[in-house]
């Protein structure tokens, strides 16, 4: 099969799965305790009232038919009017989207940058200083809770040191650029940079060690393999040994594991824009669920699932394009 | 099940590695703390004492400004003063907001991890090897949909989905006597033991997927061997093969998961906590949340229950790490492509 | 014929957990212009150790100890004279002493290496013909600029790697090396080399990656060319056709082969000289007809009376009675390490055994000798077997028994090689 044709199965198959979120989303509403019109109508209201407000929100249909609607509303991007305020939910969640892409972005990329040559110089240098630091940032970085984290960078940065503000998001990356663009004025940029850095940090850490500790142990496992000797042999400088053949080897199963702990990320982005109050998702997310607002729960969860079911599909074919031995099933 | 050989390479392995030591200590300690929290905890650590609130840890005096009403010359005016709180040996590790003790509150948040990080991962692992055995040995349509359901699963963050599950469901509490305090062995201490019922379903819910996937792989590759055949052939039945033949075999890789497994789910209980929405009323991940609006004049309330999380989740992340070291279960990267 | 390299007491050590590896232990031996010497011995018995610490690349744990590598070479030998007048001997240097880089630039158009699987010594993500074209480069650099050894790294850190893997077109290697590397595939008999050189390892067959590998090894053209096991991955029938085209390279090319193998057969029908060696060091050396038909050391007539047939085509090394010890210091004595499985074991071989000349019986070594042809490290060189001073069967009896017992990985790594 193809790369192409791989390509769009997987495509086929994501669409799949996210049906099957939407449907699953849905029918959670329908299995959870109390009446979400208790929680639109005001607490006095009279019966009348309260059915009046099911029928606007087509909340005494069928169960079949409210399904129907809601897929046909998604298709055209509707979904429903938040209960609480009665904005679009749609346009709601996806002013948040662009504050966690930026988060999970900052995050990845501080992520990779740091960890995939930490792993490397920890597995070259193996019993060095330079190597147990590296093992025990790691292993500290994949057992710390990031909420805790988050608190602690906050304590020591922001309330003893006051070098960093605790939180909130002043101003988007894009405005920011748009901002330097247009009028060559930098602060909006380094105040972005100022808020987004704990918030990143907090984000990335687990990842940072993650990866740091899949790099060293790849690359201690293809280090060994009779092909770095081969390229050593001919002559190769060991830079290249180390980043061409090695280093090249061991992200193949680096990206499968990153695909699989995507969920991790975004979990992760959660729980940072809570301690942060960073507008982003996670805390829309929260926040809708404690306020029982279904709309808006309801197109959380199917924008961040379907979100990763592509992101997903987008690793698996990053994989298959690095690794040449892929059999595309 | 678990043959010499597998003693061997533990103890080989446990020899040569110093992590791995640590790691047993630590989960040993933890254990130890969680099961004697009653002898070990010198107060019942739900006791308020307002008048002794935000005492600092041992060597960490700190100043506080204290608003006081005193009468001058007659009338009544409000005099601001700085005072300073000492630490105290009474309260080791200081005290949160309410004047509860810190150490108490620490020991007693042991259980409360333990527990959801222990009934959690036996519960994913039992619905997650039913599936996973079931999809694996039967293969095909059953196969396809169970493997399908776990994609859609898997498309949840576990977070998100956990935090969606007991928003939505509520958090049901299970109290369960604290033997100690029954025998009459700790009578200052509290009578139960709170189980957050919910997180235990939820965490089992967003985990069983990776058991699952474990499992099939195990049954897929074992299904075709011949004594597998043989004994099909010989009129066993389906529940006996894989119980006599299929699941000893899967046993170790499934073992090694549910060590990482358990650290996992410390983590996400503390921060299903940390959100509020675990229904427990003792956890680490709780006295953080209490100690994020205290940070500028009590930084010890949110920093000593985030120490122990860490000290957990490291001596189990290193037991997993021996175990996987030692049996060579080959799963990580599992469940790729 | 004039040799082009000479080792000396060369002697590597591994540093484990367990203790001190004497992986090779005092080994010293001569390959000529044009020929290929062989190197014989079971699995564990230090050979595959030895031809990497002459090309220098043991790694951590491993570290070569001691002993020189002298290497024949005008150009080296005039630059170093002054600088370094310890390493240089006439034409000669001596590896060990010339510093790192040096070292480094050697590899490649001095020595270069063949390994044992094939499919596990080409980067099974990078196409066959790319990993050739870079050997080519890399000595194409060198040329360029033949006394620095930074030219080939120059320009080449991890910042560069980044770029070009990310900005299309751009490439280590050049357009030339690459219609370089295809020639190559076709001198070792690849049939449709420019179609193959875009193929990755998997999609190669073992015998036909094996030519491969070849070919990377002479991109160079190496004065040296070390074959560790070159055909013990491969079919039997594949097995001869690698033979031969090892032999007709060496004609065409004039270099000289060092031959690593457990095979009799392979040594029979490929060397022109031979070294014996069993736990660290050579215990005989000489031509083929010396170890063949005139062998001294009780082992290498161990070995030769296990090949049931010089015809057929995969003769193996039997097993001789017990293992290879285990080469760790704390438990190799001054004696004959061969002696707890030696028929003829006596009170002479508790002592450390020298390299002895097998016609005069003198000690070979320290200068004395070292052109001597036919060695042993066996007293019997010396003198006669003498039963009344043989040691009883029984008396390396418990020593076997100590050898730890809780660790049977460890030895079934070591195994004897009959199922090799
Ligand atoms: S020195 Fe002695 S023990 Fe060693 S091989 Fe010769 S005869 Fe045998």
């Amino acid at each position: 099969m193809s790369f192409a044709r791989f390509i769009i199965k997987r495509s086929l198959q994501g669409i799949f799965v996210v049906w099957g979120v939407v449907t699953v989303v849905f029918l959670l509403r329908f299995s959870t305790p109390g009446d979400p019109i208790t929680f639109i109508a005001p607490l006095d209201a009279s019966p009348e009232l309260r059915q009046r407000i099911a029928e606007e929100l087509g909340l005494n249909q069928p169960l079949y038919v409210q399904y129907f609607d809601y897929l046909t509303g998604l298709l055209t991007g509707d979904m429903g009017y938040s209960y609480i305020s009665g904005t679009e939910a749609a346009t709601r969640i996806f002013a948040r989207v662009p504050a966690t892409v930026e988060l999970a972005v900052a995050a990845t990329v501080v992520a990779i940058v740091i960890s995939i040559p930490l792993g490397v110089i920890s597995a070259t240098r193996r019993h060095e200083p330079a190597d147990y630091a590296a093992t025990t940032f790691s292993l500290a970085g994949i057992s710390t809770p990031n909420f805790w984290l988050g608190i602690m960078l906050v304590l020591v940065f922001a309330v003893q040191l006051n070098f960093l503000p605790t939180s909130r998001r002043p101003v988007g990356i894009v405005q920011a650029v748009e901002v330097l663009v247009l009028s060559g004025n930098y602060a909006g940029i380094v105040l972005w940079l100022q808020h987004i850095t704990l918030p990143a940090i907090t984000l990335g850490t687990y990842f940072t060690a993650l990866v740091t500790r899949l790099t060293r142990s790849g690359m201690l496992d293809e280090l060994g393999k009779s092909y770095v000797d081969a390229a050593r042999a001919k002559g190769l400088p060991e830079t290249l040994v180390r980043y061409k053949h090695a280093l090249r080897n061991t992200l193949i199963p680096v990206i499968t594991v990153l695909g699989l702990q995507l969920g991790t990320l975004i979990g992760g982005a959660v729980i940072t824009e809570a301690v942060f109050a960073w507008p982003g998702l996670g805390t829309l997310v929260i926040n809708s669920i404690n306020t029982r607002d279904w709309p808006l729960i309801q197109g959380c969860l199917i924008v961040i699932g379907s979100s990763f079911v592509f992101v997903n599909i987008a690793v698996d074919a990053l994989y298959a394009y690095v690794n040449p031995q892929v059999v595309y099933d | 099940m678990v043959s010499p050989r597998t003693w061997r390479n533990l103890r080989r392995e446990l020899r040569g590695s110093a992590l791995a030591k640590i790691g047993i200590v630590l989960v040993l300690a933890i254990i130890l703390v969680a099961v004697f929290a009653p002898f070990l905890a010198p107060y019942d650590p739900y006791q308020q004492d307002l008048g002794n609130s935000q005492v600092p840890p041992l060597g960490f005096s700190t100043t506080e400004n204290e608003t006081r009403s005193e009468m001058v010359n007659g009338s009544i005016e409000v005099v601001e003063e700085e005072v300073t709180v000492n630490a105290t040996l009474a309260h080791p590790l200081g005290t949160d907001a309410l004047g509860r003790d810190m150490l108490s509150r620490t020991i007693y948040g042991a259980r409360t991890s333990l527990l959801v990080g222990v009934f959690g991962t036996m519960l994913a692992v039992l619905i997650g090897v039913t599936v996973g055995l079931t999809a694996g040995y039967y293969g095909g349509r059953v196969d396809d949909g169970l493997m399908r359901m776990s994609d859609i699963m898997l498309a949840f963050p576990s977070l998100v989905l956990a935090i969606a599950l007991i928003g939505l469901f509520g958090g049901v509490t299970i109290r369960i006597p604290d033997p100690f305090v029954v025998l009459g062995l700790a009578p200052e201490m509290p009578p139960n033991i709170v189980l957050p019922g919910t997180v235990v379903l939820v965490v089992a819910l967003v985990n069983w997927v990776w058991f699952a996937r474990v499992a099939r792989g195990e049954a897929l590759s074992l299904r075709n061997e011949e004594y597998v055949k043989a004994a099909r052939a010989l009129g066993a039945s389906d529940g006996s093969i894989v119980a006599r033949h299929i699941l000893p075999n899967s046993i170790t890789p499934i073992l090694v998961l549910a060590t990482i497994q358990v650290a996992a789910i410390i983590l996400l209980e503390s921060s299903l906590s940390y959100l509020g929405f675990s229904g427990a009323n003792l956890s680490w991940g709780l006295d953080i949340a209490q100690g994020r609006d205290y940070l500028a004049s009590a930084w010890w309330i949110a920093s000593i229950p985030g120490v122990a999380i860490v000290f957990a989740v490291i001596g189990v992340n290193l037991v997993g790490d021996w175990l996987r070291d030692a049996l060579d279960p080959g799963i990580e990267g599992e469940g790729g492509v | 014929m004039d040799e082009i390299l000479r080792v000396r007491d060369l002697k590597t050590r591994f540093f484990t957990e367990e203790g001190q590896v004497n992986a090779v232990e005092s080994v010293s031996f001569d390959v000529r212009d044009g020929e290929i010497f062989g190197i014989v011995g079971e699995s564990g018995s230090g050979k595959s150790v030895t031809a990497l610490s002459v090309i220098d690349l043991i790694e951590s744990p491993g570290r070569v100890t001691g002993g020189e590598v002298w290497y024949r070479n005008a150009d080296l030998a005039d630059e170093f004279r002054e600088k370094r007048s310890e390493a240089v001997d006439g034409d000669f240097v001596d590896l060990r002493r010339l510093p790192k880089g040096v070292r480094r630039s050697l590899r490649g158009p001095s020595f270069s290496m063949v390994f044992q699987d094939p499919m596990s010594s080409l980067n099974p993500s990078i196409t066959v013909g790319e990993q050739i074209a870079e050997a080519v480069e890399v000595q194409r650099r060198a040329r360029a600029n033949p006394r620095s050894t930074r030219s080939r790294t120059q320009g080449y850190g991890l910042g560069k790697y980044l770029v070009d893997s990310i900005v299309p077109g751009r490439e280590y290697t050049s357009t030339e090396s690459k219609e370089r590397a295809i020639e190559l595939l076709e001198q070792v008999g690849i049939p449709d080399p420019e179609a193959r050189a875009e193929e990755y390892p998997h999609q190669f067959s073992g015998g036909m990656l094996q030519r491969a590998m070849i070919a990377q090894a002479l991109a160079g053209e190496p004065d040296i060319l070390v074959a560790d096991e070159p055909t013990t991955a491969l079919d039997v029938t594949i097995q001869a056709q690698i033979l031969n085209l090892l032999r007709d390279l060496q004609r065409e090319q004039d270099m000289s082969i060092i031959m690593i193998t457990h095979d009799l057969g392979v040594i029979a029908r490929m060397c022109d000289r031979v070294g014996v060696m069993y736990a660290g060091q050579i215990v005989e050396r000489g031509t083929l007809g010396d170890i063949f038909e005139n062998p001294v050391h009780p082992y290498t007539e161990g070995l030769l009376g296990s090949i049931p047939d010089l015809e057929d085509p995969s003769p193996r090394l039997s097993p001789i009675e017990g293992n290879v010890p285990s080469l760790l210091d704390s438990e190799m004595g001054g004696r004959c390490y061969f002696a707890d499985r030696c028929p003829n074991a006596m009170e002479a071989c508790l002592n450390s055994i020298p390299e002895y000349d097998t016609d005069s019986g003198e000690v070979v070594g320290d200068g004395a000798n070292a052109e001597a042809v036919h060695t042993a490290r066996c007293v019997l060189a010396t003198r006669e077997f003498d039963a009344a001073e043989a040691l009883g069967d029984d008396y390396f009896g418990d020593r076997a028994e100590a050898s730890d017992p809780e660790t049977p990985d460890d030895a079934a790594e070591q195994e004897v090689v009959s199922d090799a």
